[in-house]
């Protein structure tokens, strides 16, 4: 009884494979997700995805969505999403320092609010290198 | 023509010879005989033809030059084909997640129905200044492309005054931002397209823009205007009403109607009868799979939250490839056009030339012949 996981964006299909195991980072916390979850449906925060294939554990940042699980089928629908081995550890630390400058800079609420946003993402992209196991 | 110009030589010929210096004076009084229009520039013999009046080395240059520009356009013409079909295929590497989404959010709203969710993106607040979101292209050279959506956004503008709202622009796109540059208007953000196709980064930006634009009150609609691929040869402005979103889920373009979310086009590029045609498909979809058990893991409220920003980004991002498409599809049309024209004209030169050419050497002969003539 294996997972299947699939990962998509606007842009293209970036999982569309079966897994063991993963963890989503959510609104509420992280959940753990094994073969036969009760079905559940829930908002995915900027954070990290980890998932395992035999013992083998994936990085992916994802940015803000959607999850949807039932029946061993996990549906994530996000904005953005980068494995972690893609990502350029310099680009990712020069996009997180831009990003807070930016938001020392912010004025006013629409802003901030950007500038918040941008932020976690930045921050969100750098972990997803260092965070390996 | 050249011969009835001949004749008028021959016959003002007896009026001047006589003289040893015969074909030099040949040679001068025919140009003066014959110009019509003043053209100075003509260091060599000019002659009358179907309206082309200019030197030989003139038309010369004019044909290298028309040859040019027909191989520019002919080139641009290819490159807008290969790129239309890059931007079908990101519209359809785009649709699953479309799909998806639209599904999840059908199936949760109807969940939903029931319950009294307050969600801050279906506010629908008393309209007092309204956001027009203006997506047009980069570059020029596409026919009526990019002047069709200013005329559109224009046209709202001046009823949005007529109401008595205030409004303002979000520009995406070069043509658009140069344009109401130039107008002192109040335009909000200046995005400029990066590079050629839209990706969910440069969408997601905008979203952003238009979401704390939306959620921080200060604007209570936001308009998008996009240029919607109808057909090869046909593109059409559109305006959809991005924000606020109808909380059945269904969203109402600028007239009033709903657009069923349930339902979405796309277009397919096929061949039909070895030609290239366009295909507008219309999906429906099928709740597959309901969970009944479905658990909300955070408040409805959230996911709903969640849901919407994922909603506007894929709306977005189909605008944009969308109005990519036309605008490529338009250039295909415009370059192709310019390039018959091309072709045309390098023809009526070229005939020009000929011609000209030919009265040239005819005049150069009978001048031999009549100079020995006259020594015999």
């Amino acid at each position: 009884m294996t997972l299947n996981l699939c990962v998509l964006t606007p842009n293209r299909i970036v999982w569309d494979s079966e897994v063991k195991e993963i963890i989503l980072s959510t609104n509420s916390g992280q959940i753990g997700v094994l073969p036969n979850h009760a079905p559940v449906a829930t908002a995915v925060d900027i954070g990290i995805l980890r998932i395992r294939l035999n013992d083998q554990w994936l990085t992916m940042a994802l940015m803000g969505g959607f999850a949807r699980i039932g029946n061993n089928e996990i549906t994530v629908l996000v904005n953005d999403a980068e494995k972690g081995s893609d990502i350029d550890p310099q680009e990712a630390q020069q996009t997180l320092e831009i990003a807070e400058a930016n938001l020392q800079k912010a004025e006013g609420k629409r802003q901030t609010i950007e500038a918040n946003l941008a932020l976690r993402r930045a921050r969100t992209r750098v972990e997803a290198i260092n965070v390996i196991s | 023509m050249p011969c009835s110009n001949l004749t008028m030589w021959v016959s003002s010929k007896p009026s001047i010879s006589d003289t040893s210096s015969l074909s030099f004076r040949f040679q001068l009084n025919p140009v003066r005989l014959f110009r019509h229009t003043s053209l100075p520039s003509t260091q060599s013999q000019s002659s009358s033809s179907n309206s082309i009046q200019c030197g030989l080395r003139e038309l010369r240059g004019r044909i290298d030059t028309v040859k040019n520009t027909h191989k520019i356009t002919e080139a641009m013409k290819l490159v807008a084909a290969a790129k239309v079909r890059r931007a079908q295929e990101a519209v359809i590497n785009s649709r699953p997640f479309a799909e998806t989404l639209v599904e999840v959010l059908y199936s949760i709203n109807e969940q939903l129905q029931l319950e009294d969710v307050d969600v801050p993106l279906t506010n629908v607040r008393p309209v007092k200044k309204v956001a027009l979101l203006v997506v047009t292209g980069d570059r020029g050279l596409c026919g009526g492309f990019n002047n069709a959506i200013i005329k559109k956004a224009e046209t709202r503008i001046a009823e949005l005054k007529d109401l008595g709202l205030d409004y303002t622009v979000i520009s995406v796109g070069k043509k658009g931002n140069s344009y109401f540059r130039r107008r002192p208007f109040v335009p909000v953000e200046r995005f400029i397209k990066g590079g050629n196709f839209p990706t969910a980064k440069e969408a997601q930006a905008i979203a952003d823009d238009v979401f704390s634009l939306f959620v921080s009150e200060e604007v209570d609609k936001v308009e998008l205007f996009y240029t919607k691929f109808v057909s090869f040869v046909k593109s059409d402005p559109v305006i959809h009403t991005l924000l606020p979103l109808s909380s059945k889920g269904a969203v109402c373009d600028g007239n009033g109607n709903c657009v069923d979310v349930e339902e979405d086009e796309y277009f397919r590029l096929t061949t039909k009868e070895g030609k290239l045609t366009v295909e507008r498909d219309s999906v429906r979809r099928e709740t597959a799979e309901f969970l009944p058990n479905l658990q909300f893991e955070q408040d409805p409220v959230q996911i709903v939250d969640a849901l919407m920003p994922l909603y506007l980004n894929s709306q977005i991002l189909r605008a944009l490839q969308e109005s990519l498409a036309s605008e490529l599809a338009a250039r295909m049309s415009a370059m192709s056009n310019a390039t018959d024209n091309a072709a045309e004209l390098g023809k009526t030169l070229s005939v020009a030339y000929n011609r000209e050419r030919q009265a040239k050497i005819t005049s150069e002969i009978l001048e031999i012949v009549a100079g020995a003539e006259a020594l015999t």
